[in-house]
């Protein structure tokens, strides 16, 4: 995992929970918190701090990474305003991930591993989207996908159709657009 | 950012030294993050110049070239449409468009594609234009504002905003231009653009690379000097008008092979230069007079014109191709126009030259398979037209060929007979005019051809000369008539000082080493060298008269004597003949034999007696057939005399009846009437 996803999380819990919460779970899985937006480190960290998070804020893991997902999209925006610029929809920007994001990411970040997502419209108007990853980490892309569809003031429902972690050997999303938010996990 | 939740000065302190190192962290990782993204984009971009070169290297054609580099370029890139201009075919300094475009399937594209499929621009005009007149790459920003762009209305109508362009270079000329169009701004970059123009003159390269080919090829077709089709082109142009004949049999078809007559005169005294002057003059004249018909024969027949090829084959010959004549008998009409054009006088290198041209004519009137038995046809044509006097055109008939044929059987034959030996000398009795005693004898060859019979040398010495066979055969009769003499010296020692006129040709006279083989000889068989008269035409003092004194007295120092055979028929150069060591004149037969009947020929041999007698060179006249020509000859003061009248050529054992019994014994005179 890059180290901009650990700048990302310390920033989040800091603005949300004070800046004692990221030594507090530094401490807990015993890392030296080094992290640099460039280095590269092992998910078991991310998982640790994720679950670490999870017990310090008594929430299931699956809802640390939604809310770190839809937390983190304004400091992307912030960092990374190209990839919003040109997109004019929540749906448009998701069709990008594959065709310009990821593509730009592996540029900054050589040897980054970035899932790809398999998109279809939906026959009533919405989009199903594929995630297939060891990480099987869908609540965070659950997450990315409602802070983006913030970010361009739009209201999705996010829907789990297939889960990984029910023994699907993906994940399938449905997304409906204009409705009102009931995301399940 | 934390709120800072009441400590002291030096938490605070610390702090602010905690965002300041935070915010320095955030920054150096953004300026690393910018240079890798930099570094990824430069590799991207090599690989992109990389591939194209690849791909410019492996294709067959510039256009599939130019179809992959604007594919790759738009791909690699984010440009999202492209268009490839070619320099005009006949104008190098116009672009004319063509229908490779990258990204034409584009949504409301259509119009701004018609009109760029219509469109051809000067330099200067429009974004290729100014690609064109720079040679350099150019940038169009903003494409709303941009005033030099013809398309502009289209352009904006399907979205593009932003517009690149830039040349394909062949050394320095622009061969083509290859534009981009994009929907969102992108800004000029000049390490973008300077890669685009590596790209270019990689592209250049397959021009400059299909240019080598074609030119290869037109070396291969084409002769050096005149740059006139070669044979290979010729072959296969005739090749056509032959099927072209096979299926339209109006259409007919000539080959007239060209020939310089003395070239190589001009060639040898003028050096090579000048002849390849000469040659560029009349490969030029002959151009013309193919041009000149041309426009006749549009002029007067108006459908269907003469259409002429004129090659070289090399050396000084040309050969012209005429197609599409309705009449073979205009073929005679372009020779005598084409040596007509090559009549008047050349001026090469200051010196002013005449030459002529013989010419061969084969037709399609003759029905033909192969291409090379045409040309062969017209060049046995113009063999003939050449001997039958210079400046002369042949048509070819069958009969030439069946000649030729015979002429073919001939030689190898000849070749054969050497091996097998089959040739033999018989031996003309030479008699003093005033005694008519006996003086020497001719030694002649005869060839005794299996299912012919004793064959006399005109019906193949001019073989044996063209083939260089003359030069082993004259040799082996001098050897033999040498070593005939010396027996009939011990055999008959009554004769004393008898003579032994041995021929020498043209060919042998030219060898180097003559006068070494002939001393060989003379050494060999033992023969008092003063008893040997060595024949020879006047033809072979004419071409190179310093070499020609050289080789005669070289052969006079061997002690022989030298006969000028043939005198009167030749363009007798008087003023040389006195400074060759010669010791005999032979008056031709020709004036022998009208001796009695014509004033003139008296006349001629009386001069050419006076001259002999002027310059100390005793007289043989040949031919003598009659007593009214013997009386004739003694009362001028001829010197020796031979011919029917005395004897014909004897066959060894006949002759040594003669010198045996005598010349005018019975037996001798039976033999004589044979």
């Amino acid at each position: 995992m890059k180290g901009i996803i650990f700048n990302l999380l310390e920033d989040t819990l800091v603005a949300a929970y004070g800046a004692a919460i990221w030594e507090d779970l530094l401490r807990d899985i015993g890392s030296d918190g080094v992290y640099t937006s460039l280095g590269s480190y092992d998910d078991d960290q991310v998982q640790s701090l994720v679950l670490a998070a999870s017990r310090k804020l008594s929430q299931p893991p699956a809802e640390i990474l939604r809310w770190f997902g839809r937390a983190a999209m304004p400091l992307l925006v912030e960092r990374y305003p190209r990839y919003f610029e040109g997109q004019s929809s929540i749906r448009a920007f998701l069709y990008s991930v594959n065709k310009i994001i990821h593509p730009e990411v592996r540029k900054i970040y050589p040897g980054a591993i970035v899932p790809t997502f398999e998109f279809r419209d939906a026959e009533d108007g919405g989009l199903l989207m594929g995630y297939r990853s060891p990480r099987r980490f869908c609540s965070l892309v659950q997450g990315f996908v409602e802070g983006a569809a913030a970010h361009f003031g739009e209201t999705i429902v996010f829907t789990h159709l297939k889960c990984m972690h029910n023994g699907d050997n993906a994940c399938l999303f449905h997304i409906g657009f204009g409705g009102s938010n009931r995301g399940s996990a | 950012m934390v709120q800072p939740e009441g400590c002291d000065e030096i938490c605070a302190s610390y702090r602010s030294r905690y965002e300041r190192e935070r915010k320095s962290r955030l920054a150096a990782e953004a300026i690393a993050e910018r240079g890798l993204q930099e570094l990824y984009q430069k590799k991207q971009l090599l690989e992109l110049v990389g591939s194209i070169a690849i791909s410019a290297n492996q294709s067959s054609s510039i256009e599939e070239a130019l179809q992959f580099a604007i594919e790759r370029i738009c791909e690699t890139t984010g440009w999202q449409v492209a268009h490839v201009y070619m320099a005009s075919a006949g104008d190098p300094r116009q672009l004319s468009p063509t229908h490779s475009w990258y990204g034409a399937d584009r949504e409301g594209i259509e119009e701004f594609r018609a009109q760029s499929e219509a469109i051809s621009f000067d330099a200067g005009k429009g974004l290729p234009g100014r690609v064109l007149s720079t040679g350099s790459p150019a940038w169009i920003a903003d494409l709303a504002r941009d005033d030099n762009f013809p398309r502009r209305d289209a352009a904006l109508r399907c979205g593009f905003t932003a517009a690149f362009a830039f040349p394909v270079l062949a050394g320095t000329e622009v061969v083509a231009v290859l534009e981009f169009y994009a929907d969102h701004g992108v800004k000029p970059d000049d390490s973008f653009l300077q890669l685009m123009g590596q790209i270019g003159a990689q592209l250049g390269r397959v021009v400059e690379r299909r240019r080598t080919e074609e030119h290869l090829v037109h070396e291969a077709y084409h002769d050096s000097l005149t740059r006139l089709p070669n044979r290979a082109l010729l072959l296969d142009r005739l090749a056509q008008a032959m099927s072209r004949h096979k299926r339209h049999p109006d259409s007919k078809f000539a080959i007239l092979f060209v020939d310089i007559d003395r070239f190589k005169i001009v060639n040898d005294s003028l050096g090579h230069s000048a002849g390849d002057e000469l040659i560029l003059q009349a490969a030029s004249r002959f151009s013309q007079v193919l041009r000149e018909e041309d426009v006749l024969s549009r002029c007067y027949e108006c459908a269907s014109g003469e259409r002429g090829t004129l090659a070289r084959l090399g050396g000084d010959e040309f050969v012209v191709l005429l197609e599409d004549l309705k009449d073979t008998v205009e073929a005679a009409k372009v020779a005598i126009r084409l040596q007509k054009s090559i009549g008047a006088a050349f001026f090469i290198g200051g010196t002013q030259l005449f030459v002529s041209a013989s010419i061969g004519i084969a037709s399609s009137d003759t029905p033909y398979t192969f291409p090379g038995d045409v040309l062969r046809d017209a060049d046995l044509a113009m063999y003939r037209a050449k001997a039958s006097g210079k400046a002369q055109y042949q048509v070819f008939d069958t009969r030439m060929h069946e000649q030729a044929m015979r002429r073919l059987d001939l030689e190898s034959n000849l070749r054969l007979a050497m091996k097998h030996r089959e040739f033999e000398l018989y031996y003309q009795p030479i008699v003093h005019g005033a005694t008519g005693g006996l003086h020497g004898f001719e030694a002649l060859l005869r060839w005794s051809r299996p299912g012919f019979g004793l064959v006399a040398p005109g019906a193949f010495i001019d073989v044996a000369e063209d083939t260089d066979i003359i030069v082993p055969l004259g040799l082996w009769a001098l050897e033999e008539a040498c070593s005939t003499a010396r027996d009939w010296r011990q055999q008959f020692p009554a004769h004393t000082g008898l003579t032994m006129s041995v021929n020498l040709s043209l060919k042998q006279f030219v060898q180097p080493q003559l006068a070494l083989d002939i001393y060989t000889i003379l050494e060999k068989t033992g023969i008092d060298p003063a008893l040997v008269k060595l024949e020879i035409t006047e033809r072979c003092t004419m071409d190179d008269t310093e070499r020609a004194q050289t080789v005669l007295s070289q052969l006079r120092a061997l002690g022989v004597q030298l006969s000028i055979d043939d005198f009167g028929t030749g363009f007798s150069s008087l003023s040389y003949l006195h400074r060759f060591p010669f010791q005999n004149l032979k008056v031709d037969r020709s004036f022998v034999s009208r001796i009695g009947s014509d004033p003139e020929s008296l006349a001629i041999v009386r001069t050419i007696v006076r001259l002999a007698r002027d310059l100390r060179l005793s007289v043989t006249a040949e031919g003598v057939e009659t007593e009214l020509q013997l009386e004739r000859l003694r009362h001028l003061g001829c010197d020796y005399a031979q011919g029917y009248f005395f004897a014909k050529p004897l066959s060894r054992q006949d002759a040594e009846n003669v010198l045996r019994y005598g010349l005018r014994s019975p037996a001798a005179f039976a033999l004589a009437e044979h």
